[in-house]
């Protein structure tokens, strides 16, 4: 009996191949986006905890200075003159091979003491000290990289820091002991203390000095912390990498959770098409039911058809997924690039963790949707089950309570969202609570839509138009579900373009007002959002004075230690026109007059949003003077970053920071001075083999909001993947609907309804089920949009966007539901038209 | 039906399981080797060469002399606690050029910049437990690290070091610590200092330039603490001092040395050594200094001594077959001494291994009885040459 039963349930999937086709592919697509966001995550997750690792090596704890840099003497102090050890001096940054075409972290340590730290870069390696250490612009790289640049030990090699290009020679070749090794040092350049010094301009300063202590010496640990000058501190090695890994924690868990949201548009397809072949299949069931066939093996043959829908949704969405996450990652490493920190991921790491979520997430979505289809079909007695009629009646009936039960449970999302929580997870789970209730809605409004639609219907079509809208409500068991599909899916397009509509906006118009200077300049920063290099000295003195220069405002951007944690520090110099650049948000009277002369910071809004900051707090800096109270007296809006900055002025900062340095210059141009010309002549300053950005005001902006669409590639790729998933829904579920339909048709080819007419009722129909859909997606879209603006990207990131909708979404939206319904109507109509009506007519 | 569910589901998981297994990432260390470039200069080509004798100025010539490939300041002693315990000491700084001068980089920024390595060995033979202690320090002779100079004279190796303690290059304090032992002492000398071989200029081989530059206090009157697992003794005692510095004096065929340091109790000091070279035969470069109590010299050459090796001991470590009890006979000084070691196990366990082992010595000299205690030094027994002395 079993069998004959799975006999009977293969030839009904092996009959409808699209129907069967276009459910694997939803579950496939939906599985896939999970698959490759948390792919391209966890790959970039590995490469930086596989890089972090490679410099940390065995330390355990680590001195840092006040800013990036620590006075090399305190080496000194901590291992002669107190004699701790192990304890190894670190000189980091960055370095790019033109040649390689990528950045590669450039590790300056003493080999003699590298042996308890990491073993590669020790005299143990088999490092020779005469051409290592005691020639300048020597360095190791690893075996395959200069393998593929076709390098050998004793070559040179170019290299680009900071503008600047210099030339080392490779003094030898890390091997790596195995492939986790290999990957590690991929990207390292192993280089002298004393050459790293030089290089990146750190002469008589470390960036580091590694310890290894015993999780237990507590009184080594106090002991070196007596001893260590005021502006250096103690703390664990892996506490700069957790605040690293953190910056990007939000942007992930975005990523993840709009992944989720074409999973769930996936799970509304997939319950399409299992309601649609257990309706359907109602005439059949019944009489299996009739001849003695058990419920339960009724239950089972349903869930059986959906685990095989699944398995192989899930198998084809694996696959599809790794391969987009192969294009994901690039993109997702872009955006940690531009934002974020200096990323190498050179391959896809492939998590068996993730893959097992995407068999869990495929699996269980498909049986999830196929449950209440499953129930209906066993539930039902014998006898009505073979009356179709009873079923649409009885859809009719229920569509004003399900209409309640999606209000309430849309209330209930909407009243989560009202708890002051800054829980990201929370806000997506209420997010899915107004989709789901949204969807309860629609049959009851698919009723009142088609009220409204008929006369229109009428007019446009006549009878057949009349017809056409009748009976989408006649069939609502079928329609319904198609339209609620359709819905979601493309509500999801909406309200995420309207999300990045609004944030660019609101971009566009923060920069209009910050960037108030007429002429940037900046060294190459290896991140775009960050300063993460200085100006030559001589170069900013000669372009102060530079002729058409009127007023020159520096910039320094250091990373300082708070009691908040590590954070950017911005110091400013102000102008007339600095208070037009910031605009903020809440502020101290009088803030702009202190800020020059008094220990005063403001902070950004995302720094004030992460950070718990409020105006009247204050901060507890560690500067070269120790740690130092400063006030906070003002929160402004920055979109710039969403780490977020102190900002303080240069003058401040000068009495409490022993740096000279600057990060960037903008220029304002005498009276008459065109900028372009301007820019011109600074740029026939710059003294050879120096790279330095020289940008106008315009220049800057456009720059800057090219990275901004840059950073949003990966949503946009997720968005389209979600037009996709809409497409791929309406297609399915309104062609499935029409299939089905072809007896009802072939009655009406009968009673001498032409192909041409024919045509028209089919694509009439399904047009009018993908206009409502359109329309339907638009408030669902607008209601996504609004929880995406106000609350996720507030409670991820802190910032407070401009809401701001096109008409071109909401148009793109309905277009994209129309043209996809009626390209639905194509195939049934033409094959209806074909067909002999005579042979339709007979029971399958 | 529900069992197939399961068995699925169990497949599934069987599946995800194994993957994790494939795939999962083994969290190894991150380690490697290097295969270094050629270095540039491997040979003596452009440093200065130990070429004949030459006229010393001091305190100068007590610092360094960068430009000579290798130099180093090495302490040897004997001594005594106050209850009768005795205890051997060695402390070496070695100072390494690692490229000749005229290779040498100059207008380098960075403080850490440096073509000169610094080594130190410091060891205490505790003879009553017939223990040796033994340590090893490397250290770029730069940024403040290790380095060392002749005013006011300092040897350093970060917090070891030898250096004068008055304004006069000595006395001198030696003051290191390892985790398990260290010494603080005070040395001074009770003789001037002693030029070996010509003045001074002592060959090793017949070209010139395998030769070095040899200076030695041979009796320094010795007093201050050693310390072993945190107990400190009181000591006093003598211990020998040499500075030597070449750039290659060590012929190719040369395998190792043997070298002694004696004090006598009747105040003549001995200074001698062997070269062997490939097979175990001596070489004909064998040399010597015999100081009288007058701080009058006479130097040994080939032919002088006679060394018979009387017994041996295998190290458990190198495999090194040490000699451990030698008669050396000086005809022209009669002088015939039994040499033994004060107990066989005091190899230095360090990257080069090597003995230097606190000896113990009797015997006649001019007919009369004489003893007396002083230092043996022995390379390439174990791994091969040893780096540390010539």
């Amino acid at each position: 009996m079993t069998r004959s039963l799975w006999r009977s349930s293969m030839r009904y999937l092996w009959s409808h191949p699209w129907l069967f086709g276009l459910s694997i592919v939803g579950v496939a697509v939906g599985v896939a986006m999970v698959v490759s966001i948390d792919l391209a995550n966890y790959s970039a997750q590995e490469a930086f905890e596989l890089s972090a690792e490679t410099v940390t090596g065995r330390a355990t704890h680590q001195v840092r200075g006040a800013g990036e840099e620590l006075d090399e003497d305190v080496y000194r102090l901590l291992r002669v003159e107190e004699r701790i050890r192990p304890v190894a001096p670190v000189v980091e940054g960055h370095a790019t091979i033109p040649e390689a075409g990528r950045t590669f972290q450039l590790l300056g340590v003493d080999p003699i003491a590298e042996g308890p730290f990491r073993s590669y870069a020790s005299q143990d390696a088999g490092i020779e000290l005469e051409s290592f250490m005691a020639q300048r612009n020597t360095a190791l790289i690893a075996e395959p990289v200069a393998a593929a640049l076709g390098k050998d030990p004793g070559d040179e090699l170019q290299i680009r820091i900071g503008g600047r290009e210099h030339t080392l020679r490779i003094a030898g070749l890390l091997a790596a002991e195995n492939e986790r090794s290999e990957r590690a040092l991929e990207s390292v350049l192993v280089m002298d203390v004393s050459t790293a010094q030089e290089l990146l301009g750190m002469e008589g300063r470390l960036s580091r000095i590694d310890l290894i202590l015993d999780s237990g010496d507590d009184e080594k640990r106090s002991r070196i912390e007596s001893i260590l000058p005021e502006s250096a501190a103690l703390e664990r090695s892996e506490a700069r990498t957790e605040t690293v890994e953190q910056m990007t924690r939000a942007f992930e868990l975005n990523l993840q959770a709009l992944s989720l949201l074409a999973l769930v548009v996936g799970m509304f397809l997939i319950y399409n098409t299992m309601t649609f072949s257990v309706v359907q299949r109602r005439p059949l069931i019944g009489r299996l039911r009739a001849l003695g066939v058990t419920r339960r093996e009724i239950w089972g043959l349903i869930l059986g058809e959906a685990l095989l829908i699944g398995v192989l949704g899930t198998a084809v969405g694996l696959a599809l997924g790794i391969l987009l996450a192969q294009g994901l990652v690039v993109l997702v490493t872009q955006t940690i690039n531009d934002l974020y920190y200096v990323l190498t991921v050179r391959q896809l790491s492939v998590d068996a963790w993730t893959l097992a979520k995407g068999v869990l997430l495929g699996l269980g979505a498909t049986l999830a949707a196929t449950l209440w289809p499953a129930r209906e079909a066993t539930n039902a007695p014998a006898s009505t089950v073979l009356q179709r009629s009873a079923t649409e009646s009885s859809a009719r009936k229920a569509a004003p309570r399900l209409a309640i039960s999606g209000a309430l449970l849309g209330g209930v999302g909407g009243g989560l969202l009202l708890i002051p929580s800054q829980s990201i997870a929370l806000s997506y789970s209420a997010l899915f609570l107004l989709i789901l209730g949204f969807a309860l809605l629609i049959p009851f409004v698919v009723i009142l839509l088609a009220g409204g639609f008929r006369p229109v219907m009428d007019r446009l079509f006549g009878l057949i138009g009349r017809m056409a809208t009748r009976g989408v409500v006649t069939t609502l068991s079928r329609t319904s579900v198609a339209i609620a599909a359709l819905v979601v899916a493309v509500a999801a397009t909406v309200g995420v373009g309207v999300m990045i509509d609004s944030f660019r906006n609101t971009v566009e118009v923060w920069l209009e007002g910050q960037l108030q200077a007429d002429v940037y300049v900046q060294p190459p920063s290896l991140v775009f959002r960050q300063a993460d290099a200085t100006l030559d000295g001589d170069v900013v003195a000669t372009f102060r004075s530079a002729e058409g220069v009127r007023d020159a405002h520096t910039v320094r951007s250091v990373s300082v230690r708070t009691d908040r944690g590590q954070s950017e520090l911005v110091a400013i110099e102000t102008g007339p026109r600095t208070e037009g650049a910031y605009r903020l948000k809440e502020g101290r009277l009088g803030v702009w007059d202190r800020f020059e002369q008094e220990p005063i910071v403001m902070v950004s809004e995302p720094y004030a949003f992460r950070n718990d900051v409020a105006v009247g707090d204050t901060l507890q800096i560690q500067t070269d003077r120790g740690q130092r109270p400063f006030p906070v007296e003002a929160i402004y809006y920055d979109y710039a970053s969403d780490v977020g900055a102190i900002t303080i002025h240069r003058s401040v900062y000068n009495r409490y920071f022993d740096d000279e340095a600057i990060s960037g210059l903008a220029l304002y141009t005498a009276e008459g001075q065109s900028v372009d010309s301007l820019v011109e002549s600074l740029r026939g300053m710059v003294p050879e083999g120096q790279e330095v950005f020289i940008r106008s005001n315009i220049a800057l902006r456009e720059a800057s909001l090219e990275v901004f669409d840059r950073t949003f590639t990966v949503t946009v790729v997720l968005r389209l993947l979600a037009v996709l998933v809409a497409f791929v829904g309406v297609l399915s579920a309104l062609m499935a609907l029409q299939l089905e339909r072809s007896r009802e048709l072939a009655v009406l080819r009968a009673n001498g309804m032409t192909p041409s007419q024919l045509w028209k009722y089919v694509t009439s129909q399904t047009g009018v089920m993908g206009l409502m859909a359109g329309l339907l997606a638009i408030p669902l879209g607008m209601i996504l949009a609004t929880v995406l603006v106000y609350v996720i990207n507030r409670r991820s990131f802190g910032w407070t966007l401009q809401f701001d909708v096109s008409p071109e979404i909401l148009l793109q939206a309905v277009a994209l539901a129309l043209v996809a319904a009626l390209l639905a109507g194509l195939y049934p109509s033409y094959k209806m038209a074909q067909a002999n009506p005579a042979d339709a007519l007979r029971e399958e | 039906m529900r069992t197939r569910l399961i068995i699925i589901t169990l497949v599934v998981a069987a599946i995800a399981l194994a993957l994790w297994y494939v795939l999962g990432d083994d969290p190894a260390e991150i380690g490697g080797t290097v295969s270094p470039a050629e270095a540039l200069s491997g040979d003596a080509e452009g440093f200065l060469r130990a070429d004949g004798p030459k006229e010393f100025s001091f305190p100068e010539d007590h610092g360094p002399h960068p430009g000579y490939r290798t130099e180093w300041w090495y302490y040897t002693g004997n001594l005594t606690g106050e209850d009768g315990r005795r205890f051997g000491y060695q402390f070496t700084i070695f100072r390494n050029q690692l490229t000749p001068p005229d290779t040498a980089e100059v207008d380098r920024s960075s403080n850490w910049a440096t073509n000169q390595l610094f080594l130190a060995h410091l060891a205490v033979a505790d003879v009553e437990n017939d223990l040796h202690y033994g340590a090893e320090r490397f250290s770029r002779g730069a940024a403040e690290l290790a380095g060392a100079q002749a005013e006011p004279f300092r040897i350093w190796l970060e917090d070891w070091s030898t250096e004068a303690v008055g304004e006069d290059t000595t006395p001198m304090r030696i003051r290191a610590e390892d985790d398990a032992f260290g010494l603080d002492l005070t040395v001074d000398p009770v003789k001037p200092k002693v030029f070996h071989g010509d003045r001074g200029y002592d060959p090793k081989g017949p070209d010139a330039g395998n030769a070095s530059y040899y200076i030695s206090f041979t009796r320094m009157e010795t007093s201050g603490e050693i310390t072993i697992d945190g107990e400190t003794f009181n000591v006093s005692g003598e211990s020998w001092m040499d500075h030597e510095w070449s750039t290659s004096a060590l012929t190719e065929e040369q395998v190792g040395w043997d070298w002694f340091s004696v004090q006598l109790d009747n105040g003549y000091d001995l200074m001698y050594y062997e070269l062997r070279e490939e097979g175990g035969s001596r070489s004909p470069y064998t040399s010597g200094t015999v100081v009288d109590p007058n701080s009058n010299t006479v130097s040994l050459h080939e032919g002088d001594g006679e060394l018979e090796v009387l017994e041996r001991w295998t190290s458990p470590r190198s495999g090194g077959e040490y000699p451990i009890r030698w008669r050396l006979r000086i005809p022209g000084e009669e002088l015939d001494l039994t040499i033994e070691s004060l107990f066989p196990d005091q190899e230095m366990n360090v990257s080069v291994r090597y003995y230097e082992g606190a000896i113990e010595v009797g015997g006649t000299h001019r007919g009369e009885e004489v003893s007396g205690r002083g230092y043996v030094e022995m390379t390439g027994y174990g791994d091969g040459l040893g780096q540390p002395r010539f």
